[in-house]
């Protein structure tokens, strides 16, 4: 039986991904927050004064590094590679030119890549948490900590590769406009008090982070593990940012579908 | 030109970059055999190369392959192959590995892949340096691992854009022999190129594409009979060329007549071919003048190239 | 009569004497990156601290007239070496030279890799270092023009508005500080992009690693700082290193109480590594391996 399109391309790409060798690079970049937490809990064994509470410090420092970072650069360049890669490097014409419908090539590349950062993004943050955590690994509401800060990282890579997808397709310098929305908008408009911190991402995702439930307070009190990820974070309940992640994800493809499917690309000759 | 297999059809097919205009008002119809797609750089060549590969929209007018649009229309590419100008391949890859990579978007199988990869990398001569990286390949391996990506599935209808671009004689011979084999009944093979001598040597039909406009199609012969205001020149070898030339001058069609007796050729300008081979012919037949060589010059694409864009 | 041979002919010439090659490469470098509409926009963008601050030392003459607007900002508008150390180690300025290092510099060697053009050049008489010094040039150039020229125009400006040259006699080493803080800054940031620039054939990809590169460093000092309180992490960012040599060639006020000398060669063997790296690099044939 013929494979379906999608999962012909998401093969092919997963192929293409695992031989780049940026890819090496990236690893490298994701295994960072392993390195961190190698690096704090090899001090607190040295230095038993040290006051370092492995679950702030993942809440905090891990999480903070990896939401705020990692899932950001990584999503940027995994996300504007769907479209960009194969036009920088005129290879469009390949696909294009087999029997595989544009929205199936766009879902199937983004899909791979996805799948490639969820893989280096949980691993890398399962791994810091055991290191942290090594001492406390009964602590049950560590593991609930833990899968909810999975969920966030997940639906982030989720969510911004899709939007840099759309970039991607119709922006010629999508790198640079992802940089400004990265450094620029997310991590500054996201602590504007009010209405305003809804229209990023990062507000979303962190509305999903444990103990931020709906009517639990602010998180700006000084007080809880994420005080430091969490500042001026005015939270929205779990179920609307769960929603609001996948519509606005949603949104990003289906618009990278209709304009991959109605562009024309012209290589530079 | 219509056999059993699929037809390119353009009907009134247009194409504008702003304020550019890349083709105008083109209507042909491509049927089976070899049909090379000549003209000058910037002649609009690659653009309905894209147009009719459905990788740019058309302006105005239609394109369709079977009767079936092209744009947008991936299904059409079972039975398309397409082999792109760009020397471009994915990176930290083996011939094989793109060669397979690219065939299992048809959703074929792994053994089939295989099989079909096989078939394809032997049919260019690619077996042994198959598993070589393809940075390590010379410019002719990676025209050749182009080739084989686009015939791979055995498409009925070849598309090949400035497949002997930047190839040494004997690189071009061989692609040109493997573009022959392939034409088997039924299928279409349409090879584009602006180097007249390598289209002379794959087809003898040909369109003339010059400033996006289709100047003439069709069998290069016929083209050249068909342009009435150009004389044509004929050679001929002999070495009582003197006599000859006197036994021709007086003829009405003959415009001029040129004579190296050193030489022992014979230029003639004639406005009427037929006529003038018909008497030749004759002549020849005669036993008071020993002709040894009678050759056109300008019945080949150059020719009828030049003529037609006015040079 | 002799038929001129209308085909190529050799130039009977000789080459012209003091040539720089390395001039033709910056300027074409420069052209081509101020071709881009967005880096037009980023380079203004990046002006507008040089902006802010040359109208700050105008108000500082003029404190009286902006009295009421300017309540509490008496202390910052007295112009000092902690106020031109305010603007040359400003975060915003150090973020919108990286924005431009990317936008001229990303692509300067990785598209020469891609697109293997670095036979081209060295099939001219072209030495290694007319290549780099040309792309370096390119970078220093815009860098330049945000430090060196917007710093000269400082001094000028407060002589000018003060009427003396009281700000000279109280710093008479400021015109020098100035001259080398952006020849040193504007140095290191060229070797840094170039370095980045050659690990790569993708620009994209180059794009992101000289901002994730600046970007994790800064990140790592945070994390490491915020939690051991020890200033020493600073040298671990490439930022607070350059902050806390713009302070000391300042003569203001470091961030940290870290010896200076210990960035400077936290930056200088940046420097050193990059120059070894683009060296290696850039050669004229490709060794396929």
């Amino acid at each position: 039986m013929p494979t379906a399109p999608f999962l012909a391309v998401y093969r092919f790409s997963v192929k293409l991904v695992r031989r780049s060798k940026r890819t090496k690079v990236f690893v490298a970049v994701a295994a960072l927050p392993v390195v961190l937490a190698l690096i704090l809990q090899i001090n607190r064994l040295a230095s038993p004064g040290l006051n370092l509470d492995g679950l702030a410090v993942f809440s905090n420092v891990v999480m903070g590094f990896s939401l705020q970072f990692l899932v950001l650069l990584l999503s940027l360049f995994y996300g504007t590679s769907v479209t960009a890669d194969e036009v920088d490097n005129r290879t469009l014409t390949y696909p294009a030119t087999r029997p595989v419908p544009k929205n199936a090539f766009i879902i199937g590349k983004y899909a791979a890549s996805v799948s490639f950062l969820l893989i280096l993004l949980l691993v890398s943050t399962i791994l810091a948490f055991l290191i942290l955590m090594v001492d406390r690994l009964s602590y049950g509401t560590a593991w609930a900590f833990l899968g909810r800060s999975l969920a966030a990282l997940s639906l982030g890579t989720i969510c911004y590769t899709a939007l840099f997808t759309l970039a991607g397709t119709f922006l010629r310098k999508s790198i640079l406009f992802g940089l400004f929305f990265c450094f620029g908008w997310e991590n500054v408009v996201q602590y504007f008090p009010g209405t305003t911190q809804k229209f990023t991402i990062m507000h979303w995702l962190k509305s999903l982070l444990p103990g931020i439930e709906a009517g639990m307070g602010p998180s700006n009190d000084g007080t809880g593990l994420l005080k430091f990820l969490l500042f001026r974070h005015e939270p929205s309940p779990v179920w609307a940012a769960i929603l609001t992640i996948f519509v606005i994800t949603a949104i990003f493809l289906g618009l990278a579908c209709y304009i991959f499917s109605r562009k024309e690309y012209l290589f530079d000759e | 030109m219509n056999g059993n297999g699929l037809t390119i059809r353009a009907e009134k097919l247009g194409k504008w970059y702003g304020n550019v205009l890349g083709l105008s008002d083109i209507s042909i119809e491509i049927g089976p055999g070899i049909t090379g797609l000549l003209g000058p750089n910037g002649a609009g060549k690659s653009t309905f190369m894209k147009l009719i590969t459905g990788q740019l929209r058309p302006s105005i007018g239609t394109v369709t392959i079977g009767g079936r649009p092209v744009w947008n229309n991936p299904e059409i590419f079972r039975r398309v192959g397409f082999c792109p100008e760009q020397d471009a391949f994915y990176d930290d890859m083996t011939g094989r590995e793109f060669l397979a990579g690219l065939l299992g978007l048809y959703g074929y199988g792994p053994s089939e892949v295989k099989e079909r990869a096989d078939r394809a990398l032997d049919f260019v001569e690619l077996t042994e340096a198959a598993d070589r990286m393809i940075r390590g390949y010379s410019r002719g391996m990676r025209q050749r691992l182009k080739i084989s990506q686009s015939l791979a599935h055995e498409p009925e209808i070849l598309i090949l854009d400035e497949p002997l671009n930047g190839l040494d004689p004997l690189s071009k011979r061989k692609v040109i022999r493997l573009i022959k084999e392939y034409r088997t009944e039924g299928r279409t093979v349409l090879v584009s190129s602006h180097v007249l001598p390598e289209i002379e040597a794959l087809t003898q039909s040909i369109v003339l594409v010059h400033q996006g406009k289709i100047l003439a199609e069709g069998d290069i012969h016929h083209i050249r009979g068909l342009i009435d205001t150009h004389p044509h020149i004929v050679e001929v070898r002999t070495e009582d060329a003197r006599k000859l030339a006197v036994r021709f001058a007086g003829e009405a069609d003959v415009l001029s007549v040129k004579f190296d007796e050193a030489e022992g050729t014979v230029l003639f300008e004639t406005r009427n071919r037929d006529r003038f081979f018909e008497r030749l012919t004759r002549t020849a037949a005669g036993e008071d003048l020993d002709i040894e060589e009678i050759t056109s010059p300008d019945d080949n694409l150059q020719s009828v190239f030049d003529y037609l864009v006015g040079k | 009569m002799a038929i001129a041979e209308r085909g190529y002919t050799h130039w009977q010439g000789t080459l012209g004497t003091g040539r720089k090659p390395w001039r033709v490469i910056a300027g074409q470098s420069i052209r081509l990156a101020w071709k881009r509409k967005y880096f037009k926009l980023a380079f203004f963008g990046a002006l507008f601290p040089a902006l802010f601050f040359a109208g700050g030392i105008y108000v500082s003459e003029r404190i009286s007239d902006f009295k009421e607007m300017m309540r509490g900002a008496e202390k910052f508008l007295q112009i000092n070496p902690a106020y031109f150390q305010a603007y040359f180690g400003s975060s915003f300025l150090l973020f919108m030279m990286m924005v431009i290092m990317v936008g001229a510099g990303a692509g300067l060697i990785s598209d020469d890799l891609r697109h293997n053009a670095l036979p081209l050049y060295f099939s001219r008489p072209l030495r290694k270092r007319d290549y780099i010094g040309g792309k370096f040039a390119s970078l220093a150039f815009f860098l330049l023009l945000l430090t060196l020229a917007p710093g000269l125009i400082f001094i000028v400006l407060k002589l000018i508005f003060a009427g003396s040259f009281k700000l000279l006699a109280d710093y008479p080493w400021l015109p020098f500080s100035f001259i080398g803080w952006s020849i040193f800054l504007s140095s290191f940031l060229s070797l840094y992009t170039l370095l980045l620039s050659s690990l790569g054939r993708n620009r994209r990809f180059t794009s992101i690693l000289i901002l994730a590169v600046y970007f994790l460093s800064t990140a790592f000092f945070g994390i490491f700082f915020g939690i051991f309180h020890e200033p020493a992490f600073c040298l671990i960012s490439i930022e607070m290193n350059l902050r806390q040599l713009s302070a000391a060639l300042m003569g203001a006020k470091p961030l940290f109480n870290v010896p200076w000398i210990y960035s400077l060669l936290v930056l200088s063997a940046i420097m050193g590594a990059s120059i070894l790296v683009l060296r290696k690099k850039i050669r004229g044939t490709e060794v396929i391996r």
